[in-house]
């Protein structure tokens, strides 16, 4: 799931800044799971917000409504007609969220109220830790289901490097070495033959958007 | 009361199913509404998809759409119904009793089948009806959504059969009989459009109003 | 806020959000065969050991077809009851199938809607049993925006 931030307060309210009405729009999807920015933190950040505003006696007017999902067309149609009498949008969703948003309302201004941060895991209520950076060449049937990309600070796919000290990174005394961690895996499942197969260096040039047309409904969308 | 069922209400029961069946096509095609189309740059989807099926997952493919569709999930009840559904349409219009009125009162006939046949057909259809009502009775997820007009909703379409049967094997009084027979196919044509026997009209439009995986394509016209 | 305590109700509101897509959602809530066949395409069904509850023609029945009805009189304990059923039993992924091509998942986006605009939502993270009264700071969102 998404794991996203609410941005620090004042930062949301430079944003904003000099626009009078402002729609803050949350997102029931994976941001509200990570108590970011469901229906509760909207309207919590309205409050603050308001009075933040108030204090700085500066004119602001805004309202509050959760959709289903910032990432979804039809959800996003919801809003249609409520825009119109806004001067600005303030989106709870995370980046794609808030991108997909601006781009259905291209006239008005759209700001993102989160710092969106990960693709994790709920390791417990409001402990979120990050598992996957969608690198889009999945390694983990060799790792041992532990991710280079993502638990190596270097993201290497030939590990461990020299940095490697007690099991722990060079960056971080406190973090433990990925690759170590794979070794100890592979080593538990009798796998360790895994750590000589040599991956060819991940080709990090070029990155484009990524685009997915699952194969049944290629027909659907070609002309 | 014989005359009255076979004249004027009869008349009247086809004039309302007729009406009926325009009003409700004509209600679905203005509550749904016109979709903005969308289409993908073939070449840059393509680039990043992992290709077309290979000749394997082409040759799994029926396996895994078999265990989806309806069929695969409900074998007897999809068996059951369209059996059932069937011989709700192909029995009455080739039934050769029909046919002898229909050409009776206006020099035209469809194909008939033979008596034994449309016999059997209703035998099967009731019998799959009465599969319907055990359904009902039975399993817990249908008895927590039905109501009373589910049950009398099937003792409508079950009548006319029912009657039917009586009347050709001419038991009890055959005029009485007949009467009810008459009488209850008229119900039955005049319930379309005002029960849930909608679906009759429903079921042909509607897949190409969802733009839901189970659409038919990619629908210009969506809910 | 304890839950299951009904709060007041913008019945007017309601009423005008019902009544803005009026014309499928009760077409599609009549046309409803109740024939229990979208039952194995939703996968909260098929995890929770086939119980009736999570079948998406029951959740759409007992969620939009009980505002739809009590179109005039909706109060907030209609929508507290409710609430369990179309946020926690529902993850609106819209993967219902039905075989008269009823959009299920539009409905139930649509109850979402009503009981969100009364300030009756799902409370995270239902999977782990939490109240919300358990965790009061961390689900008002208000941690987050203290720590600069």
């Amino acid at each position: 799931m998404i794991i996203a931030k609410v941005k620090p307060l004042n930062e949301t309210k430079e944003m904003i800044k000099g626009y009078g009405k402002i729609l803050n729009v949350g997102c029931a999807g994976c941001t509200a799971v990570c108590l970011a920015g469901g229906q509760k933190e909207v309207d919590a950040l309205n409050v603050q917000l308001a009075a933040s505003c108030k204090t700085d006696q500066i004119p602001i007017e805004i309202d509050g409504i959760t959709i289903e999902r910032q990432c979804e067309t039809e959800f996003l149609a919801e809003l249609d007609e409520m825009v119109e009498d806004y001067d600005a949008i303030l989106s709870m969703g995370c980046g794609a969220g808030v991108q997909f948003l601006a781009e259905r309302f291209p006239a008005i201004p759209v700001f993102p109220a989160l710092n969106t941060n990960f693709v994790g895991v709920n390791k417990d209520i409001g402990w979120y830790e990050e598992r996957c950076q969608s690198c889009g060449e999945c390694v983990l049937g060799i790792t041992g289901g532990i991710c280079p990309v993502t638990m190596c600070a270097k993201g290497i796919f030939n590990g461990p490097c020299g940095g490697a000290n007690d099991g722990h990174c060079e960056v971080d005394s406190e973090i433990p070495c990925a690759w170590v961690n794979i070794y100890e895996r592979l080593k538990g499942q009798d796998r360790l033959d895994n750590m000589l197969k040599m991956f060819p260096a991940r080709d990090w040039q070029n990155q484009i958007q990524g685009i997915i047309v699952l194969e049944p409904f290629k027909k659907r969308y070609s002309k | 009361m014989y005359d009255l069922v076979r004249g004027p209400l009869m008349w009247v029961a086809f004039a309302v199913f007729i009406v009926g069946f325009v009003y409700r096509a004509v209600q679905m095609f203005i509550v749904s509404k016109k979709k903005e189309k969308f289409f993908y740059p073939v070449s840059w989807a393509e680039k990043q998809s992992i290709g077309d099926y290979s000749p394997e997952e082409h040759r799994l493919k029926w396996l895994v759409s078999f265990k989806n569709s309806m069929l695969g999930n409900y074998p007897i009840v999809t068996i059951v119904t369209s059996i059932f559904h069937v011989c709700l349409f192909v029995t009455p219009i080739f039934l050769l009793g029909h046919n002898l009125f229909l050409y009776k009162a206006w020099k035209i006939r469809f194909l008939s089948l033979p008596e034994s046949i449309t016999d059997f057909f209703t035998l099967i259809f009731l019998l799959c009806g009465f599969f319907f009502l055990l359904r009902r009775i039975i399993v817990p997820r249908l008895r927590a959504i039905s109501t009373f007009n589910d049950y009398f909703l099937l003792l409508i379409t079950i009548a006319p059969f029912l009657t039917g049967y009586f009347a050709y094997h001419q038991w009890f009084d055959y005029k009485t009989m007949l009467t009810i027979h008459i009488l209850s196919g008229e119900i039955m044509l005049m319930a379309v459009t005002f029960t849930k026997l909608g679906h009759i009209i429903f079921f042909f439009f509607n897949r190409f109003h969802i733009s839901s995986e189970y659409g038919l394509c990619q629908g210009s016209r969506t809910w | 806020m304890a839950v299951g305590e009904a709060k007041p109700v913008d019945k007017g509101h309601v009423k005008n959000l019902l009544n803005k897509k009026k014309g499928k959602m009760k077409l599609s809530l009549f046309l409803c065969a109740h024939c229990g066949l979208c039952a194995e395409s939703c996968p909260l069904y098929r995890l929770h050991n086939q119980d009736p509850r999570y079948m998406p023609s029951y959740k759409v029945i007992n969620s939009l077809g009980k505002l739809y009805k009590k179109i005039n009189k909706v109060d907030g304990s209609l929508l507290e009851e409710m609430k369990e059923l179309i946020f926690k039993n529902c993850v609106l992924c819209g993967r219902c199938y039905c075989p008269l091509g009823i959009d299920i998942s539009k409905m139930i986006a649509l109850a979402r809607s009503v009981c969100r605009s009364q300030g009756v939502c799902g409370v995270y993270p239902y999977s782990l049993g939490a109240h919300e009264e358990d965790f009061p700071e961390a689900l008002s969102g208000m941690g987050a925006i203290e720590e600069k």
